[in-house]
């Protein structure tokens, strides 16, 4: 290839100095780390979660039943409380050899005015959900049945959906770390899956408050989310350390510091513009994707925007640390 | 240059050719789209088998796939995931009850004779079971009455005591707080394993089957399931049934464990035992749980047992609106991925978008040819990967627009922007991937919907960001009136020497 402008011309002066703004930035990723550190074990402690994020249905197993009201304009009124009362004195069609599960605990939730309702209980047979739906039936009138949907996860299940969570997680980022370790020196790969780590952790610790605060639980598509960002995370990081690496010999006789600040000015752009076009889709999956979609979609979005942030903010500025000149 | 035109051929052929696919191959989409029933069973392992491998898991597909057939659910699908489980789909079903009834259990027919000197202890639990079940049936009844709103009072009913004791008999431990009818439940369960005792070993099972069917009983609405055997069943009948005839000794039928139906056989029968190569059970059967047992039967009984560890079940209103909003999604992400990169890149972003589009194409033409079962998760992974793909092309136009401010020539900077961001770009391709294939080795059902369209996405995106727009641009460039750095970026930029 033919020798580009940049060897020849002076070096540009970068217009943003990242270096400078290192301690901010330090401050901020450590301050949100220890936010989020502080939100799962105070999820961890919490009596009625006791983990560090508040498991959903795929993880604790049990029964899930959404139903929509039949109704012409307005919902007349319905009262969680009595749904409840009304299912809890349900006898459920007995199981041979099984006693049928005990309902005192199930929880109901009246959700668009009264319009639907989404019930939480115990591991139910086919037969005993049904027999669940026709109790409400009777508390709150006809229900469309067409708009139904009922999930059933074992408990054997929900402990292997756990666990394939968590060895794939695992495996995920060995894997990650083994091939940037194969492609950039141990310093690189170091701070990327420092970079991974950082984002990884806010991701968990937002939804760890988001469980304290609102309820909101997570689910295997949560695990899911994280395996990505972590891939696209360490992808961001990757960028900016390109083009220290391709720049080294250009710029060799300056200090590592500002090595970093040419490279982050260069791919400033590229890594905020990266983001965001990938952030684009998500939005759109935000806001019409659908319930189901709907907090998978959130935790994909806070993972790849803290992770555009600690690739510009985080990884650059601690390489100056730990690279000897 | 011409080097590079070669592909414009390959590409107008490969969209010609995914458009010809998705007309004639249409998407298959998932349950949770199209609305239906999907169940998931676990084989477990049982007896001298510690672990399922995949000749058990086969065997138990024979049988479930027979009495699938038996119920005659159209379109149902049963497949082997992994080692241990099977996953049916019952497209458009919503009540899921009776197929996890007649596939959830294994449906070992066994006919067993009563061990000698027992009689007494079987005339007390048989006693007993009559009395437990007639005071269930009554509260069950009653019940279904309460719902109804019609009064009814009971007649039959057991002394406090009385249960109390035989449940201390039988050694039944009560969980605390426990209702009557709990109580009377786990009785019910104690009586049927104690009878069950009383019995011989098998010597005759479902194996020995070649038919079942069902007939109403003459008197009553009740059913009986009738059964035939091949010629060594018949024998084994004939032999069973002779060794007890005269006696007070029962032939129990026991179905996987429980006794479902205990039998007299009269002195008659003494000389030869029951002959015919038929026998019925009555078990005062409705007739639903005739129809299921025959089907059952006929299936034969599974190897191993299985245990129902899933039960997903969406309305087709449900799946329609899913597909209405996940279309809604991967438009409006298009759409505003395509604005963005055009505001932002001018010619080569209208390229880019092109190429996306052609990606989404390709993409959507690979689904079918696969097939892949498009799923929820499946189609958020293909919208995550809308955006990873153009990713791609912003690498490689800010590298082109690196090169052109300083100073370069049009044509020399696009081919160092695409390059150098080759780099960067793989780097990112094969960390997604990574990702891929972890979620995919270790993920279940919705994991893997994700994982595979997601994977198919980033090396679609390989080919269409870096082929595809490369291209394109070549192609266009080749037009002197589009050769204008204007076009790439704004003016000011430009150094005045490459204006």
């Amino acid at each position: 290839m033919t020798t580009t402008a940049p060897a020849a011309t002076p070096l540009p002066s970068p217009r943003f100095r990242i270096s400078r703004y290192r301690r901010l930035a330090w401050w901020g990723s450590g301050l949100a780390c220890a936010l989020s550190v502080v939100g799962l074990v105070l999820c961890w402690l919490n009596p009625a979660i006791g983990a560090p994020l508040r498991p959903g249905l795929d993880f604790t197993g049990g029964t899930q039943i959404q139903l929509e009201r039949r109704c012409d304009g307005v919902c007349g009124r319905l009262d969680a409380s009595q749904v409840q009362r009304r299912i809890a004195a349900l006898r459920l069609p007995e199981q041979a050899g099984e006693a049928p599960p005990n309902l005192a605990g199930t929880a109901v939730q009246v959700l668009d005015q009264g319009r639907s309702l989404v019930l939480r209980l115990p591991d139910l047979k086919p037969e005993q959900a049904a027999a669940v739906i026709r109790a409400v039936e009777a508390e709150a009138g006809a229900l469309n049945p067409t708009a139904t949907s009922v999930n059933t996860i074992g408990p054997t299940l929900g402990d292997q959906l756990l666990k394939g969570s968590l060895i794939s997680l695992l495996v995920s980022f060995a894997a990650i770390a083994a091939y940037i370790t194969f492609r950039y020196d141990r310093v690189f790969a170091a701070l990327a899956l420092v970079c991974l780590g950082h984002d990884v952790l806010i991701t968990c610790g937002v939804f760890a408050w988001l469980g304290l605060i609102a309820g909101i639980e997570v689910d295997s598509l949560f695990a899911v989310s994280l395996i990505t960002v972590a891939g696209y995370s360490v992808t961001d990081t990757v960028v900016v350390f390109d083009r220290i690496r391709e720049q080294k010999t250009a710029l060799s006789g300056l200090p590592v510091s500002e090595q970093v600040d040419v490279a982050v000015d260069a791919t400033l752009t590229r890594s905020l513009y990266t983001s965001l076009t990938t952030l684009l889709p998500l939005v759109g999956l935000i806001f019409f994707g659908g319930s189901t979609l709907y907090w998978f979609a959130v935790a994909l979005a806070i993972g790849i925007a803290v992770g555009s942030w600690s690739s510009i903010g985080v990884a650059p500025t601690l390489l100056p640390l730990f690279s000897r000149r | 240059m011409a080097r590079q035109l070669w592909a414009v051929p390959v590409i107008a052929f490969l969209a010609i050719a995914s458009v010809a696919a998705l007309v004639l191959l249409p998407l298959q989409l998932g349950l949770d789209l199209r609305g239906g029933s999907q169940l998931t069973l676990q084989v477990m392992p049982a007896g001298s088998i510690k672990t399922v491998g995949k000749e058990q898991l086969e065997a138990v597909k024979d049988v479930l796939d027979r009495r699938i057939n038996g119920l005659g659910v159209a379109e149902s699908t049963l497949q082997t995931v992994g080692d241990d489980q099977l996953v049916l789909q019952l497209p458009g079903e919503q009540d899921p009850s009776r197929a996890a009834k007649v596939l959830g259990t294994t449906a070992l027919l066994e006919f067993r004779a009563q061990k000698p000197g027992t009689e007494q202890e079987m005339t007390g639990l048989l006693k007993l079971k009559r009395q437990v079940q007639a005071v269930l049936n009554q509260s069950r009844a009653k019940a279904a009455a309460t719902a109804s709103g019609e009064p009814a009072a009971p007649q039959v009913e057991i002394e406090a005591e009385d249960l109390a004791r035989s449940l201390q008999q039988l050694g039944v431990e009560v969980p605390p707080g426990s209702s009557e009818s709990d109580q009377l439940e786990l009785l019910l369960g104690a009586v049927n394993t104690k009878i069950v005792a009383l019995y011989e070993p098998a010597t005759l099972t479902g194996r020995d089957l070649t038919g079942a069917g069902r007939q109403q009983q003459q008197t009553g609405k009740a059913w009986d399931v009738t059964l035939s055997f091949n010629s060594e069943g018949g024998r084994k009948f004939a032999e069973l049934t002779q060794g007890i005839a005269g006696t007070r000794r029962l032939l129990g039928i026991v179905l996987d464990g429980r006794s479902i139906s205990e039998a007299s056989v009269g002195p008659e029968f003494k000389p030869a035992g029951i002959t015919g190569g038929g026998a019925s059970i009555t078990g005062n059967f409705s007739a639903e749980e005739a129809r299921d047992l025959e089907v059952q039967l006929r299936g034969g009984s599974l190897p191993l047992p299985v245990k129902l560890i899933e039960v997903r079940t969406v309305g087709p209103s449900l799946g329609a609106e899913n597909i209405r909003s996940s279309l809604l999604a991967a438009l409006s992400g298009l759409a505003l991925v395509a604005v963005f990169m055009v505001v932002v890149y001018r010619l080569p972003g209208l390229v880019s978008v092109l190429a996306l589009s052609l990606y989404a194409l390709f993409n959507l033409a690979i689904y079918s040819l696969i097939p892949v079962t498009l799923s929820l998760p499946g189609i958020a992974g293909f919208i995550l990967s809308i955006g990873m793909a153009v990713d791609a092309n912003v690498l490689i136009f800010e590298r082109v627009k690196e090169e052109l401010r300083a100073g370069n020539t049009l044509i020399r900077s696009i081919d160092t922007g695409f390059s150098l961001a080759f780099s960067s770009i793989l780097d990112g391709h094969v960390t997604g991937l990574i990702s891929c294939v972890a979620l995919f080795a270790l993920g279940t059902g919705l994991v893997k919907g994700f994982a595979v369209t997601l994977a198919i996405g980033l090396l679609l995106s390989l080919f269409t960001a870096l082929t595809c727009t490369r291209t394109l641009l070549r192609l266009l460039m080749s037009y002197a009136a589009l050769r204008r750095p204007t076009y790439f970026l704004p003016a000011a930029q430009l150094p005045a020497s490459a204006s």
